[in-house]
């Protein structure tokens, strides 16, 4: 009884709720019923082995890939759906995924557009807010990363470490509710991987919601509040750091964590 | 050669020059959205785009404007030889457009596409602020290479009777007896045709590169 109704006023303030997600590439099960809360604030660090489908299920959150079952609830609001149930079209949806950052393994950071531009665009087009208020944001949002003087620079002139600075201002300038990471460092150089994960440790100590996937696990078990693992499209392990890392319960947590080597 | 030799080449560099711009300007964007419905894989649509780029890519300037003129009348369109040729260069720069077109989009990384998707733009905006500024600077050397393709096929259109340059050197030619003095004015009108048209080229790549790099 007292559990429940913890889990009713938790839920009621859940800022992501992922209900029955399931998702399929041809006879290929992904995503089998996957479910999970966030609270505003919380910092969950998806974990398993490649081609589990943390990427798929990510892409899933913002509708770039559509399940073939589940909600997606952002502020109890469905994705990808209107209220009256029907589906939305290209419009209403990129509203919705207006209120979702995403920071890519590859940056993917508009080549052709400075960093100030990258940073800007959507506040600017997607939002339409105000250009002057959204460069004076762009520029703040630069500087806590640590780029102000590379503003005027194209992404091709950067380091990885750089390029995935400017993808995460170029996300947090939207103001989003959530932040997705997909695998944030796997395609930097070892030496650059430390700048980007500064950044990420100091969102998380803000207060920001986020989800990332990572194979940095000592830095997932300092700043996560939640450990989810998956495996061959289920979640397995849904804990707290110190219990998945310290005394995982599932043979597949053991070997994943032993295949990469923590301790 | 007499003063009226000489308005004849105005005449023919007139009807030259007019049918190749009506051609680029309908060809750039109608080419574009071909390109596009065969990027995005648009069912129907996508595959008409590519039976008519097959059709018109292997039918030659000559027999396209004939079967125009002589053509559309059957169907009670009547037509002015002019109008007859700058539809059918619009129709042929079309086709090659689109391919010019799309394989600046093949060579697009989608990823970015994607990311702009996630961000929130819409189709629109993806198209307007991602897409079209990367391929139409990829774009630009195939579309002016296409332009002076039309601009020296465009004697084609003598054959329903229109004066062009070469036609009216080749005329100039026939009554003097000295082929060689008009045939040396035309192909000096198309250097200069062509070579303006390169000069737009290195202007409009100028132009975006100091956009692109504002250090
Ligand atoms: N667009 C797609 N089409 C077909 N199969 C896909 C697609 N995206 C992912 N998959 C498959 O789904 C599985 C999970 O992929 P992914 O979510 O990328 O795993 P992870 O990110 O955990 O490594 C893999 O078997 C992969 O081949
Ligand atoms: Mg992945």
């Amino acid at each position: 009884m007292n559990a429940s109704v913890q889990h009713e006023s938790k839920t009621h303030q859940a800022v992501l709720r992922v209900q029955g997600i399931s998702k399929s590439f041809g006879d290929n099960h992904v995503l089998k019923d996957i479910s999970f809360d966030m609270q505003k604030g919380e910092v969950v660090s998806l974990l398993g082995p490649s081609g589990c489908g943390k990427s798929t299920l990510l892409r899933c959150i913002n509708w770039l890939e559509i399940p073939d079952a589940g909600h997606i609830r952002l502020n109890s609001e469905r994705m990808g759906y209107a209220v009256n149930g029907t589906k939305v079209g290209d419009a209403q949806l990129s509203k919705m995924r207006s209120k979702i950052g995403m920071v890519f393994q590859h940056f993917a950071l508009w080549p052709h557009m400075t960093v100030l531009e990258n940073v800007m665009a959507s506040p600017l087009h997607v939002q339409k807010r105000n250009r002057k208020e959204v460069e004076q944001e762009a520029r703040a949002v630069l500087k806590r990363v640590g780029l102000e003087d590379k503003i005027n620079m194209l992404p091709s002139r950067l380091s990885g470490g750089q390029k995935q600075r400017v993808g995460i201002a170029r996300a947090l300038a939207m103001k989003p509710d959530i932040l997705l990471f997909d695998e944030p460092t796997s395609a930097l150089d070892p030496m650059l991987v430390g700048e980007v994960l500064e950044v990420m440790r100091d969102l998380a100590a803000e207060g920001s919601t986020m989800v990332i996937v990572t194979h940095e696990m000592k830095f997932a078990r300092q700043v996560s509040s939640r450990i989810i693992f998956m495996d061959s499209g289920h979640i397995i392990e849904n804990r707290s750091p110190e219990e998945f890392f310290d005394n995982p319960q599932t043979d597949k947590a053991k070997t994943f964590l032993h295949s990469v080597q923590y301790k | 050669m007499n003063f009226y030799d000489y308005l004849s080449f105005v005449y023919g560099a007139v009807s030259t020059i007019g049918v190749s711009f009506i051609a680029i300007i309908v060809g750039i964007p109608l080419g574009l959205g071909l390109a596009l419905l065969r990027w995005a894989k648009v069912p129907l649509l996508g595959k008409c785009a590519y039976v008519y780029v097959s059709l018109v890519r292997s039918c030659p300037a000559v027999t396209l404007i004939m079967l125009i003129y002589f053509g559309l009348p059957q169907f009670e369109i009547s037509l002015s030889p002019l109008v007859a040729a700058m539809i059918s260069f619009s129709i042929t720069a079309t086709a090659f457009n689109c391919e010019i077109w799309r394989s600046a989009l093949l060579s697009f990384d989608r990823s970015q596409y994607e990311a702009a998707q996630a961000f929130g733009m819409n189709r629109w905006i993806r198209f307007r602020y991602v897409l079209l500024p990367q391929v139409w600077r990829s774009s630009i050397p195939g579309l002016i290479n296409e332009m002076t393709l039309l601009v020296k096929n465009s004697p084609a259109i003598s054959v329903i009777g229109l004066l062009d340059i070469t036609r009216a050197a080749q005329r100039i030619g026939a009554r003097t007896y000295e082929p060689i003095p008009p045939l040396l004015v035309g192909f000096a009108i198309y250097i200069v045709i062509v070579m303006l048209l390169i000069k737009l080229q290195k202007h409009l790549e100028v132009r975006i590169r100091s956009a692109q790099e504002p250090l």
